[in-house]
Order: structure tokens, then C-alpha cells, then sequence
């Protein structure tokens, strides 16, 4: 009880209310700017923290954390131009729907659904840490695997027109994620020999290239045209009472997946924005929007990558141990400090804990206030010509992948696959999938094999796994229900020309 | 040309984030110091990204050789290729000792590999700073209660347990293959992809037992979840004084990953000296001695030459090790 009153305390004191605000604010741009993310964020952070003591440095890592999985989401929706991994999939339907003219809708859906998200992961962290940790307990090689694979059922959705086109996105993607060192013989692969390749071919450069150059080459390329019109006026923050209708249960359930995602090691927003995504777009009465600026298509994967923060922070606060490369960070803040993280903390320092606790809701209530400041200049941007538009994204573009890790390998891979995603959208296939697949292929490759490792080979594994046996069913279910619908739709419509010809009136 | 690119894109990046990038790495005005090195700001180029054990120590050696010695020195996360990409840069910049390698033990696996381009020759190994062991760990709730056990069971039943830990033909596999020369078993090697992970498939029962560095899973070896049936210490560790040694237990083994830093071959014997009077400040450094004590890690303080040894005879052994496992030629 002391220990709650204590927190509060500092949470609402004036130097904890401040740490918040200016964590939110970095957190944001940072978020915003491609290639800089939550974990490089914090790492830059760290320094800055050593004399503010334990409690009022998480705060702050929490609330830069917290609003840099929002950030991403800006950049995504005004600049096609995904900021963090985690808002790849923000991107599709954002920038559908800023090219709309409601850019500012799209960013403000985006940020309630990011606040709705975090302050749901923050509840669940909160009341249900202790359970929720044996859950990242219950997921071996084989649970992993059958993860991965149903996240790959989702290709079919992101894939437009063509299911074909898709499929030969995906496998380009599932190929370009065994280039690097074997994760079980630890050999490199397809690395022609160059040592940039080693960790495999870098992410964010091929997130980067594939979203953001291609978007910019066809601006420049049609550049005649004239400047898109606002039709929305600019400025205002809150979602309408019907958008909330429209988005509830997208939030909802993105809020639940990425808490739930977060929690499993390795697995983060990245991977949560797709799931998320996918689970609305199967629910939604109205799939076909999806792509060409559906609101839930923003909602669900933005509400999901917030919501992994608070899911991201279970096994560190109840295990001790870091789930992801963002939190592995604020473990060696803790230490800094001279605290080890794990359930001894709740008794040696349970004001921090509760700090902790407190502050990942408070910090997505912050993330509102001081996203919603830069939302009417954000909006703005789509005012600018797009030959502006395209400089700016070639420019953030070149930056951002330089920062991945300072290495001008990095660009050119980068501008190499602006130029093919130039070229597939010219010829109208997907990029969505390539990068879906980029995610998945190593999370499902690797624990494919350690599952056939530990078993000694016996492919049972995945059955017997309840884990893995449940994923899979879930996978089956999402592969065969298109095909389901659309044997109904084909008989309905057979019934209807049968009626037709018989004359039968209904 | 290119370090003008390079500087170029940094300064973009500094401005871009406007502040916490440009305070950490710029540099501050150096105090009024004697003739000698260093006349500039020094580079320690840290062969990790931010934010992992190595860049903790590489960031506090930074700190404590501004504070201690009066060095201005910015800190460079050159991450990548299994260490390549941090060796390479300081290979292309001159031999003078304005950029020091911070790194870590893997080096002499990466060299063995194949994956790092160089030989121990093209180093000068200046300190090795931290080290921390490779321990055998298994549920509290498993039978065995000695590495005696252990090896026993192995013996009777070969490949009978699910034995992992982090990275394929790494360090803590290395320390298995140890084991099973020195105590006469056989045993798979199941791989992760983070220490971390292998925590948490320990916890899950996911494999039965773990070769991992003792702090990896610190809050469950404090509270009994986990119990270490023996650490790769030549003595008993001041960090856990009831977990015994390997040593102790009849197997001869005693290895660790150690963190230090290393300049290009070819760096003047002065500059040397004076790169080693400066971490010698740090290292007797009340500051110093408190994060080694926070970090759980040893000091092991070899200097260069017996530094150089330790790395030359860990080359030839994992050398052995990695052709027995299929992972080199």
C-alpha cells in the first residue's frame, strides 16, 4: 500500500509529470523519424537518466517507449513511410486514407487506438502480470512455429487483387529471410560473402525501400498532377461518436492480441500489427475496404503495437527476464541503478514497481495529450506538393536506414529495394506480403528447426505441442473460411439464378 | 571520401534528433592536458548495438575515461557481421590508438569461423576488463544435484536430456563440449537466439537443462527456481559462493566471455602506455569497482600480454571444438 501511495506520488509530482511529457515528446519524433525506434530511442536515452533516480528514469523510458510505438504510425500514414516496424501494417490504410484527403482523421484514429491500446496492455500488466507470465512459459519451438505460420495466413489478405501475386510476394520474402547466419548450424547463407549480411538482410532497409522509396518514385513520376485536396478540415483531435462505433471492437481486439503477442520473447509490435490487422479485416462486415483507407485497418494494428508495451513488460517485471530488445534496454537502466529485475523487486522496491505499473497507463494518457498537440502540423504535411513529399521521404528514407547501424551498405540495400518496390507496383503486386514474410520467415524457420532438434527429429512435436496443435487449427480455420465464403456466395448465387429461371418470387 | 559520408550522416542524424545524439557523442572540450595522447577526442568503437551488455561496459569505460583521465571520448555502435563490421572499421583507420576496440570473447570464435576476416596478429589486445562464466543450470525440482549426476545420467542415456543455451558452436556450447570430453558423454545442443530465451525454455520445461551465464537467469537462481550444478570459474565466484566449480567437482574445465578492448597491430609502443595508464585510472576507480559489482561481473585485468596468450590458446582450442561440431573446416 505504501509503496502505491509512494509512486503515485512521484508519478504526480512535478519532476514525474515532466519526465513524462518530455519522454512522449522525444518518443514521438523519435517513433516518426524511419529507422530510429523505441530501443534506439532508449539507448540514446540512458545516459540522460543516471541522476534521476530509479523511479523517474523508468517513467520516462516507459512513457519514450510507449509514445515512440504510437510515433511510427505518423510518418506511416502522411508519408507511406512506416517510422517503426510496428506500424508497417498502419501504413497500407493510413496513407490510402491521407491520399483521401483525411489525413487528419487517419491520425487521429490512429492515436486514440494507440492510447486505447497502451492503457489496455497497461490494465492487463497491472492486474494480471503474475498469470500472464506463465503464458510466455507455455510457448516452446513448436508454439513459435505455429505462431509464425498463422501470421503467414494473413498473406492472402494483404495480397489486393491478386492471390497469385501475393503468394509470389510472400515466398520472395520468405526467401530473402534465410539469407544470413543458419540460426541452428550458425554457417552463413546466401551472404555472397559479405559481412553486412551476416544478421540477415536488414530489416527496416528492405521496410524502408519497399514503403517509402517506391512511394516517393511514383510521386516524382507523376508530379504533373496536382497536389491532393484536403477535404478535411484540419485540427481536430477527437474521433466522432461514429468513427468510435466504426472502431471499438478493432481496438479492442488489436488491444487484446498485442498484449497477449508482447508478452511472448521475441515476438513484438512488428509481428502484432499484422495478427491484429488480419483478425479485424476477418471479422469486418466490410473486408474489401481494407487497402483503400479502412478506418479499422488503422485502429486494429495501431491499438496492437501499443498494447505490446505493457504485454513487453510482463516477463521483465515477473520473471526478470526481457521479452524484447527494447526492454532488455531498461534492464540495464535497472542495473544502473543497482536493482536486478524479477519478482524480488515487488518486495526490495515496490514503489518502482508500482511506478512502473502506474506510469505504462499514465504514460499512454500522456502520449494522448501530447500527440494531439502535433497532430494539426502533422496533418499539414499533406497540404505540401507532392514533389516536396517526395524529396522529404528520399531524405528521411537515406537517414533513416544510415542509422540502422551507421553503415552505407544499409542505403544502397535500401534504394535497391525502392527500386523493385517501384517496379512491383508498376506491375501491381503487393509489397505487404514481402515484408510480412520478411518477419515470419525467421521466427518460423528457427523454431521449425529447434522444435525438430529437441524432439530428435519427430515431427510430432507439433502435434503434441498444445501450443503449436492449437495455432495450427487457428491456421487451417483462417485458410479454409475464404474458401468457405466464397463456395456459399457461388451457391447463393446459383440458388439466385435457379430462382431466377424458375420465376419463384421470394 | 567515405569517412566524409560518414561524418556527414552522423552530423544529419545528431541534428535530426536534435539533442540526445549530440550530447552523448560530441565531443566536450578536453581539459588542459600534458603533451602526448591523446591530443583529440578518442573513438571507442563498441562492436554491438546500444543498449546490450557490451555497450553497458563500453559506455562506463567512456564515462570513467573522460572522468578518471581527462580523455574526451565519444562512443561508436558499429554493430554487425559477428563482430566484422566493428573490426573492420578500426582495420581502415589509421594505427595511432584514437580508436579502440571494445569487444567481446567471441572475436576468437568469430576468427575460427571464418566470419571475421582477421587474425589475432592484426591486434594489439590491450585489457581484458570483465569476464563472467558459463554455468550448468536445471530446475530445482530435477534430480540431479551434482554435475556428477549430470554426467552420469548423460552416460547411461546419450542424448537422453535437452540440453541448450545461447547460439549454435558459441561460447556456452564450447563449455558443454568441455564437459563431455572431460567427464565422457554425449550430448545435442539445442540453440537460442537470445540468453534470455533460454531462461524462459528452462522455466517451460522446454529443455532440461541450460549451459548459461549465471546472471542470465539471476532473479530465478536468487529465489531457488533454477539451481547451478557447477560454474566454469577456476574459484568459486564472489557472486555465488554456494554454487560450486566445475574444478571442484573433478572436471577440469574453467573458461569465461570476457569484455575488453584491443587497437589495430602497429599502434607505437607510447601510445600503448598511455592508453594503459589511463584504464589503469579506471580500473582502480571506486566508480568502476561499483559497476563490476552491479554488473555481476569478474575483473579479470589481464594485460596485454597475458591477454594475448589466453586469446591465442582459446583460438586453438574452440578451433578443435568448432571442426568437431561441423560449424568450421
Amino acid at each position: 500500500m505504501d509503496g502505491i501511495l509512494q509512486s503515485l506520488g512521484v508519478i504526480f509530482s512535478f519532476s514525474g509529470l515532466a519526465v513524462l511529457i518530455i519522454g512522449a515528446l522525444l518518443g514521438i519524433v523519435i517513433g516518426a523519424l524511419p529507422g530510429l525506434g523505441p530501443s534506439i530511442g532508449l539507448s540514446l536515452l540512458i545516459p540522460f537518466t543516471y541522476n534521476l533516480g530509479p523511479e523517474l528514469s523508468m517513467l520516462m523510458m516507459i512513457s519514450l517507449y510507449t509514445s515512440a510505438e504510437y510515433g511510427g504510425s505518423i510518418s506511416a500514414i502522411l508519408l507511406s513511410t512506416p517510422g517503426t516496424a510496428a506500424a508497417a501494417a498502419t501504413a497500407i490504410d493510413g496513407y490510402a486514407m491521407a491520399r483521401k484527403g483525411k489525413a487528419n482523421e487517419a491520425i487521429s484514429i490512429s492515436l486514440t487506438a494507440s492510447t486505447v491500446g497502451g492503457v489496455f496492455g497497461g490494465l492487463a500488466l497491472l492486474l494480471l502480470a503474475m498469470p500472464l507470465a506463465s503464458l510466455a512459459l507455455k510457448f516452446g519451438p513448436a508454439g513459435y512455429f505455429a505462431v509464425g505460420v498463422f501470421g503467414l495466413t494473413s498473406v492472402a489478405a494483404l495480397s489486393g487483387g491478386s492471390l497469385v501475386k501475393g503468394l509470389v510476394c510472400a515466398a520472395f520474402g520468405l526467401a530473402l529471410a534465410t539469407i544470413g547466419i543458419d540460426p541452428i548450424a550458425g554457417t552463413p547463407r546466401f551472404t555472397f560473402g559479405l559481412f553486412e549480411l551476416y544478421e540477415g538482410v536488414p530489416f527496416l532497409a528492405a521496410l524502408i525501400g519497399l514503403f517509402a522509396v517506391s512511394e516517393a518514385l511514383v510521386m516524382i513520376e507523376n508530379r504533373v498532377a496536382a497536389a491532393p485536396v484536403i477535404k478535411d478540415k484540419v485540427g481536430h483531435v477527437f474521433m466522432s461518436g461514429a468513427l468510435w462505433k466504426e472502431t471499438w471492437r478493432s481496438m479492442l481486439s488489436g488491444s487484446v492480441i498485442g498484449t497477449l503477442l508482447g508478452i511472448l520473447p521475441g515476438v513484438g509490435g512488428n509481428i502484432a500489427c499484422w495478427v491484429a490487422r488480419d483478425y479485424a479485416r476477418a471479422r469486418d462486415p466490410h473486408p474489401e475496404e481494407y487497402g483503400h483507407g479502412s478506418a479499422n485497418g488503422i485502429a486494429a494494428p495501431e491499438a496492437s503495437n501499443n498494447a505490446t508495451v505493457g504485454g513487453a513488460l510482463v516477463p521483465l517485471l515477473a520473471l526478470g527476464v526481457p521479452g524484447s530488445p527494447t526492454t532488455a534496454i531498461m534492464v540495464g537502466a535497472l542495473i544502473m541503478h543497482g536493482l536486478h529485475p524479477g519478482p524480488q523487486l515487488f518486495t526490495e522496491a515496490p514503489s518502482l514497481v508500482y511506478a512502473i505499473l502506474f506510469g505504462t497507463i499514465i504514460a499512454s494518457l500522456v502520449q494522448y495529450a501530447a500527440g494531439s498537440l502535433f497532430l494539426p502540423l502533422m496533418a499539414r504535411v499533406m497540404r505540401l506538393p507532392d514533389a516536396v513529399i517526395a524529396v522529404g521521404i528520399m531524405a528521411f528514407a537515406v537517414l533513416g536506414a544510415f542509422a540502422i547501424r551507421n553503415l552505407m551498405f544499409d542505403v544502397y540495400l535500401m534504394l535497391g529495394f525502392g527500386v523493385v518496390g517501384y517496379l512491383m507496383k508498376k506491375l501491381r503486386f503487393p509489397v505487404a506480403p514481402i515484408v510480412l514474410a520478411m518477419v515470419l520467415g525467421y521466427l518460423v524457420e528457427s523454431n521449425y528447426r529447434t522444435a525438430l532438434v529437441s524432439s530428435q527429429g519427430d515431427y510430432m512435436i507439433f502435434i503434441t505441442d498444445p501450443v503449436s496443435l492449437l495455432f495450427l487449427v487457428l491456421s487451417l480455420v483462417s485458410l479454409l473460411t475464404p474458401l468457405w465464403r466464397a463456395l456459399q456466395a457461388r451457391r447463393a448465387r446459383r440458388i439466385d439464378v435457379d430462382e431466377a429461371a424458375n420465376g419463384t418470387v421470394r | 571520401m567515405t569517412i566524409n559520408r560518414r561524418t556527414f550522416g552522423t552530423r544529419m542524424a545528431g541534428a535530426a534528433l536534435g539533442l540526445a545524439l549530440a550530447l552523448s557523442s560530441v565531443a566536450l572540450p578536453a581539459p588542459a592536458m600534458a603533451a602526448g595522447f591523446p591530443e583529440k577526442s578518442v573513438t571507442l568503437v563498441v562492436w554491438a548495438g546500444a543498449g546490450g551488455a557490451l555497450d553497458t561496459y563500453g559506455r562506463k569505460l567512456a564515462e570513467l575515461l573522460e572522468k578518471e583521465s581527462g580523455w574526451s571520448v565519444k562512443v561508436d555502435n558499429r554493430p554487425g557481421g559477428s563482430g566484422a563490421v566493428g573490426v573492420s572499421q578500426i582495420m581502415t583507420q589509421p594505427a595511432d590508438g584514437y580508436n579502440i576496440l571494445v569487444f567481446t570473447g567471441t572475436l576468437t570464435f568469430g576468427i575460427a569461423q571464418g566470419l571475421i576476416p582477421f587474425e589475432l596478429k592484426d591486434f594489439r589486445m590491450l585489457r581484458a576488463m570483465q569476464s563472467e562464466p558459463s554455468s550448468l543450470a536445471v530446475l530445482s525440482d530435477s534430480p540431479f544435484k551434482s554435475v556428477d549426476d549430470f554426467v552420469k545420467y548423460m552416460k547411461e542415456n546419450p542424448s537422453g536430456l535437452k540440453v541448450g543455451g545461447h547460439a549454435p558452436g558459441g561460447f556456452h556450447q564450447y563449455m558443454l563440449y568441455q564437459l563431455m570430453k572431460s567427464g565422457g558423454f554425449e550430448s545435442g545442443w539445442i540453440p537460442h537466439d537470445a540468453s534470455g530465451k533460454v531462461t524462459l525454455a528452462l522455466l517451460g520445461k522446454h529443455i532440461d537443462a541450460a549451459m548459461m551465464t549465471p546472471s542470465t537467469g539471476l532473479a530465478q537462481v536468487k529465489n531457488g527456481d533454477i539451481k547451478l550444478l557447477g560454474v566454469s570459474t577456476d574459484k568459486r565466484s564472489e557472486f555465488l559462493p554456494d554454487v560450486p566449480t566445475f574444478k571442484e567437482q573433478g572436471y577440469d574445465i574453467e573458461g569465461a566471455v570476457w569484455r575488453g578492448i584491443a587497437v589495430k597491430a602497429g599502434t607505437p609502443d607510447d601510445v600503448v602506455t598511455s592508453i594503459q595508464a589511463a584504464v589503469d585510472k579506471v580500473t582502480a576507480s571506486a566508480d568502476w569497482k561499483k559497476f563490476q559489482t552491479e554488473q555481476f561481473q569478474d575483473s579479470p585485468n589481464w594485460n596485454e600480454e597475458e591477454f594475448t596468450k589466453r586469446a591465442e590458446s582459446d583460438l586453438s582450442s574452440q578451433l578443435e571444438f568448432l571442426k568437431a561440431n561441423g560449424y568450421a573446416q
